[in-house]
């Protein structure tokens, strides 16, 4: 159920998707205790929103993937608990939306869909079969500036060339992201998990994060089922930003393939040189 | 600015850019203004006004512009279908 939530809209009023959104968070107020936060009138009305804000948590509608809503909760560094993008879900559930700014049967239904999604998906534990890991890693640093970049040497943890790493334990396998990646996005606001039980296959999409600057789209390095997922994320995402090997790894999986995903990953010595490459070119 | 390899292959054998659909884009330029690796190029003066100028800076795998695309206009090759050309090509440089 949403209750208690800051509901903050795209209302893009001159897209379809924008006035889904806005119709969404109209009907998530009507039956439950829930505020809506208007985009527009937070511009010059923030000390009320931000009240609101403090006392609820926040949804985030987005409209579309340009991510207005989500772009504006960052600028006003709210942290995000849950957030649905209309055509996303509209993808999900194979309906078109049309370019009509009055809403049609598709987009009704597709709002009613997204709505029961909403009021189910807490009731909806997921089976979380958690490794009990302990981290005996060892880092070597590189420093850039006021940036510092940390990579465990440890043998067990593989990286791909896409700043991702899996420490692989038996036939299980810990997977994150590697502070190179942390250290462009800075402040992490955002993740979105994986779906548990979801095969992915090497190189696939394993979840996301996003900050105020960005998203970026976890590449998994091995090919497997996803077990578990870190849901202490969920409500403190800036763990990744404090070290994303250990408290900030993003999902488990059981692997499926990894003697033959090894030939495309490569251990730390590697990975360090080429991580250092991509800092002194992005930094000139 | 960008690596000259990717796992060992050089980069411009593997064929791994974003297509743009020109019925979808609304040159937004979002995607321009995200990627840091200069793959787009914007083009003011011309009629088809965003191309793909560096498809060799393209991150394999990464498909992240396509993900703040709102119209959904950009598009990646099959990520399979990728990872097996690479495969094939670090197996035919070690045997030739």
């Amino acid at each position: 159920m949403v209750e208690n939530y800051a509901i903050l809209p795209c209302n893009g009023l001159d897209k379809c998707a924008g006035v889904i959104s806005r119709e969404l968070a109209i009907k998530l107020c009507e039956n439950a205790h829930n505020e809506i936060i208007c985009p527009v009138y937070s511009r010059v009305a923030e000390k009320k929103y931000n009240k609101i804000a403090g006392e609820h948590s926040l949804l985030v509608i987005d409209g579309c993937q340009t991510r207005c809503a989500s772009k504006l909760a960052a600028e006003k560094n709210l942290k995000i608990s849950r957030k649905v993008t209309i055509t996303e879900e509209a993808k999900n559930h194979n309906i078109e939306l049309g370019n009509n700014l009055r809403l049609q049967e598709n987009e009704n239904g597709l709002i009613e869909i997204i709505l029961n999604g909403l009021n189910t998906e807490d009731k909806v534990t997921p089976f979380s079969d958690e490794i009990n890991v302990e981290y005996n890693f060892k880092y070597k640093t590189y420093q850039n500036g006021k940036f510092i970049f940390r990579v465990p040497e440890n043998p067990e943890v593989y990286f791909n060339e896409n700043d991702c790493w899996a420490y692989v334990i038996g036939n299980r396998a810990r997977i994150g992201v590697t502070d190179f990646v942390q250290q462009n996005l800075s402040d992490i606001l955002f993740f979105a998990p994986p779906e548990i039980g979801a095969e992915i296959d090497q190189f696939g999409e394993a979840g996301e994060i996003e900050s105020s600057k960005s998203v970026f789209e976890l590449i998994s390095p091995v090919s497997g089922k996803v077990i578990s997922i870190n849901e202490t994320l969920l409500q403190t995402p800036e763990l990744v930003n404090e070290n994303p090997y250990e408290l900030g790894w993003i999902a488990e999986l059981e692997l499926t393939g990894f003697e033959s995903d090894k030939e495309l990953l490569i251990g730390f010595g590697k990975y360090f040189e080429i991580m250092k490459k991509k800092v002194e070119d992005l930094n000139g | 600015m960008s690596l000259t390899t990717f796992m060992g292959v050089e980069r411009d054998k593997i064929d791994w850019s974003p297509t743009i659909d020109y019925t979808k884009c609304d040159y937004c330029m979002e995607c321009v203004n995200f990627c840091p690796h200069k793959v787009f190029e914007v083009r003011e003066n011309e009629e088809i006004k965003l191309i793909i100028r560096n498809p060799d800076n393209c991150v394999v795998f990464c498909r992240a512009c396509s993900k703040i695309c709102g119209p959904d206009a950009l598009s990646f090759p099959d990520k399979n279908a990728t990872t097996q050309r690479i495969k094939e090509i670090r197996k035919e440089e070690t045997n030739g």
